[in-house]
């Protein structure tokens, strides 16, 4: 058992390598380019008084929004995007063909004439997944807690927070797509269903923050959940939000659970 | 040591699953089951490895229910599959000595003596291997700890002929340990050189269960005459005579010397004798359960 997760950890390991790099470089590109902007925010404030207000609450920058002079609304603003699309790219991504991967290979009909169950299979395959999104997050953390640091504007709870909403966030992505990936087992369909989830959620975000009478929307975006704004100026991350999230994550995975143990597996 | 009790897999009406499969496989036996591409071999095998759910009906391997127990039988099962599919990019050792690892005991020694025997070479990358040589992993990863139960699908397929001697060797030693071996294939003659009691499975119907000696004696030979006073009619033994152009055909099912004697008078141009091929001696069980 812990020679098959170590197997599946080494497998994942180049795109966690890869996917960690992207985001932190991202992150740190970002915060890098903050001491340049901070002294011509205010010709800055000017142009975007300029946008349609409509334009700036998408971005987080409307009525309550984030304070770009800050690092933390300026990263709020220019690097969190980033974390959480990407992040949960890779998270749909990894949830998705971290099982069907072996059927489309069709190596599952290896593990499954070993002394292993369809339960064991499930958690060991489950613990990599959160064990590398644990592992990029934590990594991204000590990228921000440095980062911020240097800019010389360390607020622990705000640095913490940015990390745990995405992290959250990624869960949620994962256990979704790996409830998908049960129902369909071609990788390449779940991923292409699973980052349409990610993309199209994200958009589903967008349209709730713009349009008033669709405002109920936001219960059905991840990405509300970790709003950048709620972080960032209240840090807090809303306790609705957190308990729908475990709910997801709970349901998606008894889904998953339920489903794995009772299906066909025709490789 | 495996007893099925009206195994049943149901896949939908557009594909053909197993239909009221029940067989008891006795301790140390070695089982050949034999049916065309598509009859439902496969299936049968992916059912008691619990791959797939049985529709209706029960399974039990010694004596643990497939379902309930699945974890216990694959412990003290091996497996052969028709097509063998692992990590491509493991090296053959790290992935032999991954896969013993799931077992307590330690197999090193066994290991290397199997891959030497099929003469596999450990160092190459799975995904480089040809399926000959894939087949040959698939081996020793079924031998390999010693199981109680050998469950092979096709095993032969992509062996070539001396490597395939040796697998029936070490087969042998296999079932004198005291192994049951179930034995899947559609290529008569391997199942005739190893099993003790052969299984014909049509359209997921397991239609016929006989000691392979019975199956041999129905064997048949197929025979064509060239001659131009050759008058022989059909009977018991000569059956679907047919002429075409100046040679006689016809399928004789008997002692061959017999028909030897029969023919001396006739001046006779060429004759050949040829084994049936495979489709033929099922086609000769299927037509007999059709007629039935």
């Amino acid at each position: 058992m812990s020679q098959f997760i170590k197997i599946e950890f080494k497998r994942q390991l180049s795109s966690l390598i890869l996917w960690t790099a992207i985001i932190c470089g991202l992150s740190i590109l970002m915060l890098s380019m903050y001491p340049a902007f901070k002294d011509s925010f205010s010709e800055l404030e000017a142009m975007l008084d300029a946008f349609p207000p409509a334009m700036l609450e998408v971005f987080g920058l409307g009525e309550g929004g984030l304070d770009m002079s800050t690092p933390y609304g300026w990263y709020g603003m220019e690097g969190y995007l980033f974390v959480v699309l990407i992040g949960g790219s890779y998270a749909g991504i990894l949830g998705s063909t971290i099982l069907s991967q072996e059927e489309d290979d069709q190596t599952i009909e290896f593990l499954l004439s070993k002394p292993i169950s369809r339960n064991q299979i499930l958690f060991g395959k489950s613990l990599v997944v959160v064990t590398n999104l644990f592992i990029l997050n934590m990594i991204l953390f000590v990228t921000l807690v440095i980062a911020f640091s240097l800019i010389g504007d360390f607020i622990f709870l705000s640095t913490l927070l940015l990390v745990v909403g995405p992290f959250l966030l990624q869960l949620i992505f994962a256990s979704l797509s790996l409830a998908i990936s049960i129902f369909v087992t071609k990788s390449r369909k779940v991923m292409s269903v699973s980052l349409g989830l990610v993309i199209g959620l994200f958009f589903l975000d967008i349209i709730a923050t713009l349009t008033d009478n669709l405002n109920f929307l936001k219960y059905f975006t991840p990405y509300e959940y970790v709003n950048a704004v709620s972080i960032v100026n209240n840090q807090a991350i809303e306790f609705v939000y957190l308990i729908i999230s475990v709910v997801i994550i709970i349901v998606s995975g008894f889904v998953t659970w339920f489903f794995y143990n009772r299906k066909d597996i025709t490789a | 040591m495996i007893k099925t009790k009206e195994l049943t897999k149901y896949y939908g009406k557009n594909a053909r699953g197993i239909i009221d499969v029940t067989m008891d496989i006795k301790k140390g036996e070695i089982f050949g089951f034999i049916g065309p591409n598509g009859a439902g071999k496969s299936t049968c095998v992916r059912t008691l490895l619990n791959f797939i759910f049985p529709t209706s009906g029960e399974a039990k391997v010694m004596g643990l229910d497939i379902i309930k127990d699945t974890v216990e039988i694959r412990r003290n099962v091996g497996y052969v599959p028709a097509e063998v599919h692992y990590y491509k990019h493991m090296i053959v050792e790290d992935f032999l000595k991954y896969s013993t690892e799931f077992y307590t005991n330690d197999y090193e020694e066994r290991l290397h003596e199997l891959a030497k025997h099929l003469e596999l070479d450990l160092t190459r990358k799975i995904g480089d291997l040809s399926s000959g040589n894939k087949k040959k992993v698939a081996i020793v990863l079924a031998l390999v700890y010693q199981p109680k139960i050998l469950i092979f699908d096709e095993p032969t397929l992509g062996l070539d002929p001396l490597i395939q001697s040796v697998f029936f060797d070490l087969l042998k030693k296999e079932k004198e340990r005291g192994a049951t071996i179930f034995f899947s294939s559609h290529v008569l003659s391997d199942v005739q050189k190893i099993c003790d009691r052969v299984g014909i499975i049509k359209e997921g119907k397991l239609i016929k269960v006989e000691n392979i000696e019975d199956i041999m004696k129905a064997r048949a030979k197929n025979i064509r005459i060239q001659s131009d006073d050759f008058n022989l009619k059909e009977d018991e033994h000569i059956i679907n005579l047919k002429k075409i152009k100046d040679s006689y055909h016809f399928t004789y099912k008997g002692n061959i010397d017999k028909l030897l004697k029969k023919i001396e008078s006739y001046k006779i141009d060429d004759i050949s004798i040829t084994e049936p091929t495979l489709e033929e001696i099922f086609m000769h069980y299927y037509n007999k359960e059709d007629k039935q």
